[in-house]
């Protein structure tokens, strides 16, 4: 191994990149555009659920009760419909997704102190936002009652709920330090799938291969300036993230660093092994999408939680390294999880690493067939 | 443009220019290519040969003049001109993935060429090609030398009455060259116009006409008899020495022009007496042992050389 | 005109299953991607991971757990013996969720004596959590209905929700989440095929040979397009037969209008890939364009959150990606069963979308070099 031939690749591709500045911008803006449309356009938190009432009581009880739902700030009242009928075509074109139909009994009943039946109904379609939406009615309902009964029922058994870590429950918090993965990912993928792949495409690998380089040199040439590009990607993520979204940063901010290293390492390697094996640069390209960039958005537990997954893709996910880089993300973020905690995962994304660097220096064979 | 009538010119261009930012690649060149002729475009790499025929298939806009290829403007009538010419690069542009008789039913299909004629099309590629018991054969797979006849085929399927070759040679083995110019031969005496530009200057005199280009500018055009006597009004003697490279650099530090030729030199001279007197003079002087001095017809290079070096 | 098209189509057919690996990538991992994407995306919050910290053990205690796992939102994995130890499950994720019944709790529910169980949820997926919570309320606000005497109860009038849950009655989020992702499968596999294809040929030069051709622009654009339009018809059929049959999501709707508004959204899918490949010099540009366009326009269409839910301006931006009408449609036709009278602003968006990005690249592909 020659540090001087090392030093002469990482040469010529940084200034392969630096001549394609078009690229270069692309991989240094998409984790800045990545986390704005995270940041602010992607929220699990549901609120502002477009709803239609049709409201046949027309009492001032029944305007209450309508009132209460809009101004619980779950709901937005959109219209008022006269009929089931025109209930529908809301609800098939997705205008609404819950109406509200108050019988025209409602205020007599409650006078009366009977029961008032309340239809609601949900656009099933989007069962998460469905189930929420139902928690919403059933918790609202329950406060109006109180309120217009005058006096509260204490319930036997109550609960106290504590959330910890991420105690306003913003899904902004989940989300972000598990993006930082798919956006590394991504880059990953970007970056090195293509650069051996171009050379076999271009011609300039037969020269390459007839110089005295050796493989680990090669690769290890090849993987340092990306190296750089992702790494400064991350710095830019973590910033942005913490300064501007105000994601707490919990833990180490050096044991973060050192393990998005590791990461970014393994994850460059198997790029490289990917650009290696697929040859063509249309075929590596896609099979870096497959390969490392879908694994890490859906089976890292990044959205899509892990132990909602069937037995089988559970076992799957034991191999991406993603998944433990997203853990330790949000370990380290929101918990401030320090090695102690997380040196299973530190362990097995170093093995993945140190694993797939060897298997790229295998499979590069430096023969032309 | 020029006194020729338009009926028997296949390529006419009048002050043809393109520029690449501030870079001037082809620099007011004037053209003009009679029907049935085989033109040779010379030069060396980057002296605006490839612009100059990419600019007259409608592959590149020129940045001023203007011209007609086969009758058809080249700044505006540039899809009609692609319907009479055939193309074919120094990358033996075929598709890689796909057989020999693959590339050939496509080309013949991209190209129009009538159903009832496409079969006795293909065969004449094949056999010209030497490629008839290899239709299945992926192209990839193809040595230079065919692939380049097979591009070729391609390139005149449509038995275009103008075909462009931008270095069709290159890269290819001596035997495949030589069969390659009886081919071209051939077609010109069919009636088909061939514009070809080259750098091997042993090529250039199986064109009819030749133009020489340098650093974007046409510096001399004419047969390769007119070029010889026209430009070489001084002489060249081939010397025959031991240490060539040692030698060179004695004759140019007396300032005499000279240039290695294969295990000699050439020598150029305006007399050939005192010449040959002043080369035996500076060998005596350093020692170096001269097996064979005499005055020789200058080949093209040779006139190329002279040229460039006035220019 | 047509000559040279089906030449162009019959080349690309050719390029695209001469290589084992191209066959691969259009028929396998549209495969794999329907299989893992159909198991993993789903918003389902059951079998939520607890630790049950009981310090009362009576039959009280045993019938709240009881009614906890008999829910199926929760599965009792962890039984701690002190609060530091349910602490610490916490911390290291081995459970979601912790509930801690103290001492007392069967004896006070006896006398009526209102009485707290103390819930404890792991907040970093704030939407689990959130149903999580929900959930654990509800199961408690019922127990302790349940348990109060029928005397208290009787005489003070409620609400009465009647809820109704319209075309997804079981709220099974596979059946939203599927056809999403066969949209979404259809895309990339759309965009990676056409977005390198005219760039590809660029850089081995054989686009160089084609442009001295008469062919034009328009012909080439759709040479490239009807071929790639045909894969992805296929791959269309293929994810959504595996849908229907593997993952038994329900098509109410006419499977015609499906197969008419899958032409629109290819075309301008394709055309969106195409005007990538124009744009583009060399194949790792492509690539990154690819990529540049596609992240945004899945996470902007409305597949993963709902579009309401995203401040204005990012509702704006969900208008250009073509994902975002498809879903729709998909969904309509799907879930609701409903046809062309409700769905055709997004059929004529997709149209317009498509027409407006295939003609780009037609024109941005100009013949010349330079």
């Amino acid at each position: 191994m020659k540090l001087l031939r090392v030093k002469a690749i990482t040469k010529k591709e940084l200034i392969q990149i630096w001549r394609d500045p078009l690229s270069l911008a692309m991989a240094l803006l998409m984790p800045v555009i990545l986390l704005f449309i995270y940041g602010y356009a992607i929220t699990f938190d549901i609120d502002n659920i477009s709803t239609v009432v049709y409201d046949m009581d027309k009492s001032s009880l029944s305007r209450e009760f309508v009132n209460q739902f809009h101004e619980s700030g779950y709901f937005t009242v959109r219209s008022y419909v006269e009929g089931y009928t025109a209930i529908d075509p809301y609800l098939e074109s997705g205008e609404a997704r819950v109406a509200l139909v108050i019988p025209g009994d409602f205020s007599e009943r409650i006078r009366k102190n009977e029961n008032a039946p309340v239809e609601v109904i949900i656009d099933g379609g989007d069962s998460n936002t469905a189930t929420i939406a139902q928690g919403y009615t059933t918790a609202i309902a329950e406060t109006f009652s109180h309120r217009i009964r005058g006096k509260t029922l204490t319930p036997l058994v109550s609960s106290r709920s504590r959330v910890w870590y991420n105690t306003e429950l913003k899904s902004r918090n989940f989300i972000i330090p598990g993006l930082i993965a798919i956006i590394m990912s991504v880059i990953i993928a970007l970056l090195s799938a293509l650069t051996i792949a171009r050379e076999w495409d271009r011609g300039t690998m037969e020269q390459l291969i007839a110089t005295p380089v050796k493989a680990p040199e090669l690769i290890l040439g090849k993987l340092i300036p990306y190296f750089l590009i992702g790494f400064a990607d991350t710095i830019l993520s973590i910033i942005i993230s913490t300064l501007l979204f105000d994601v707490p940063l919990r833990g180490s901010i050096t044991l973060l660093l050192v393990l998005s290293g590791i990461f970014l390492f393994g994850g460059l390697s198997f790029g490289i092994l990917v650009s290696i094996a697929g040859r063509t640069q249309l075929v590596a390209s896609q099979a870096a999408l497959i390969t490392s960039f879908l694994p890490a958005f859906m089976l890292s537990g990044f959205i899509f939680s892990i132990s909602n997954m069937p037995k089988p893709l559970q076992i799957v996910t034991y191999f991406m390294p993603a998944r433990y880089f997203v853990s330790i993300l949000k370990g380290i973020f929101l918990k401030g999880s320090s090695l102690k905690v997380l040196w299973l995962e530190a362990t097995l994304l170093s093995l993945f690493a140190i694993l797939v660097f060897i298997l790229a220096n295998r499979k590069f064979r430096k023969r032309v067939e | 443009m020029t006194g020729m009538g338009q009926d028997s010119v296949a390529v006419a261009v009048k002050d043809l220019r393109r520029l690449f930012g501030d870079f001037v690649a082809v620099d007011s060149i004037n053209l003009t290519v009679p029907k049935g002729e085989i033109f040779g475009f010379l030069g060396p790499n980057g002296a605006g040969k490839s612009t100059t025929i990419r600019m007259l298939c409608g592959l590149l806009a020129p940045s001023g003049g203007n011209g007609t290829v086969g009758g058809f403007d080249i700044n505006r009538e540039s899809e009609a001109i692609k319907g009479i010419i055939g193309y074919m690069s120094q990358k033996f542009s075929l598709y890689d993935e796909l057989t020999v008789e693959e590339n050939i039913n496509f080309f013949g299909g991209v190209y129009n060429v009538p159903k009832e004629k496409k079969g006795a099309r293909k065969q004449w590629v094949l056999d010209m090609a030497g490629l008839a018991e290899e239709k299945k054969t992926l192209t990839r797979t193809l040595a230079t030398g065919f692939k380049q006849r097979l591009a070729l085929g391609c390139a005149i399927l449509h038995e275009p009455s103008i075909i462009f070759l931008d270095e069709p040679t290159s890269g290819v083995d001596p035997i495949s060259r030589r069969n390659f110019w009886r081919l071209i031969g051939e077609m010109s005496l069919a009636g088909t116009t061939v514009f070809v530009t080259t750098h091997y200057m042993d090529e250039a005199d199986y064109c009819d006409r030749l133009a020489l280009i340098y650093r974007g500018k046409i510096i001399a055009e004419g047969t390769p008899t007119d070029l010889r006597k026209r430009y070489m009004t001084r002489h060249v003697l081939e010397v025959e020495v031991d240490r060539v490279v040692e030698a060179m650099d004695i004759l140019t530090q007396k300032n005499i022009d000279a240039a290695i030729f294969g295990s000699g030199l050439h020598v150029i001279v305006d007399d050939v007496q005192t010449g040959k007197e002043r080369i035996l003079n500076a060998f005596e002087e350093s020692g170096i042992a001269v097996r064979g001095l005499e005055k020789i017809v200058p080949t093209l290079e040779d006139v190329f050389v002279t040229l460039i070096e006035v220019s | 005109m047509f000559e040279r098209i089906k030449n162009l189509v019959i080349k690309e057919f050719i390029s695209y299953f001469r290589e084992k690996r191209t066959i691969f990538f259009l028929v396998a991992t549209p495969l794999i991607q329907i299989i893992i994407f159909g198991y993993v995306a789903t918003m389902d919050v059951n079998n939520v991971s607890t630790a049950l910290y009981d310090l009362d053990r009576s039959s009280e205690s045993r019938e709240l757990a009881r009614r906890l796992e008999s829910s199926g939102y929760f599965t009792i994995e962890r039984r701690p013996t002190s609060p530091r130890e349910m602490g610490e499950m916490i911390d290291k994720g081995e459970v979601l969720c912790a509930l801690q019944i103290n001492r007392g709790f069967g004896k006070d529910l006896q006398k009526g004596i209102p009485t707290e169980i103390q819930v404890i949820v792991d907040g970093t997926d704030s939407n689990t959590a959130l149903i999580a919570m929900s959930y654990v309320n509800t199961i408690i606000a019922k127990y302790s209905m349940d348990m109060m005497a029928p005397s208290i109860t009787a005489h003070l009038w409620r609400l009465d929700l009647r809820t109704r849950v319209w075309y997804n009655p079981d709220l099974r989020s596979r059946n939203y989440m599927v056809p999403g992702v066969i949209a979404l499968i259809v895309m990339l596999t759309c965009l990676l095929l056409t977005s390198m294809s005219i760039v590809r040929e660029r850089e081995i030069g054989t686009m160089e040979q084609l442009m001295v051709t008469p062919i034009k622009p328009v012909e080439l654009i759709l040479g490239k397009t009807i071929p790639a339009a045909i894969v992805g018809y296929f791959d269309m059929a293929l994810v959504t037969a595996f849908g229907v049959f593997w993952f038994e999501v329900p098509i109410n709707g006419a499977l015609l209008l499906l197969v008419l508004c899958t032409g629109a959204y290819l075309l301008s899918v394709l055309g969106i890939g195409l005007f990538i490949s124009t744009i583009s010099r060399t194949q790792q540009q492509a690539m990154t364009a690819t990529f540049f366009f596609f992240q945004p326009a899945i996470l902007l269409s409305g597949f993963a959150t709902p579009i309401e839910t995203m401040p204005e301006i990012f509702q704006y931006m969900t208008y250009i990606s073509p994902l975002r009408y498809f879903l729709v449609i998909v969904r309509g036709i799907f879930l609701k069963g409903v046809g062309i009278e409700i769905l055709w602003p997004e059929i004529m968006a997709l149209v317009i979308l498509g027409t407006i990005i295939i003609a780009a690249s037609a024109f941005r592909f100009r013949k010349r070099l330079a």
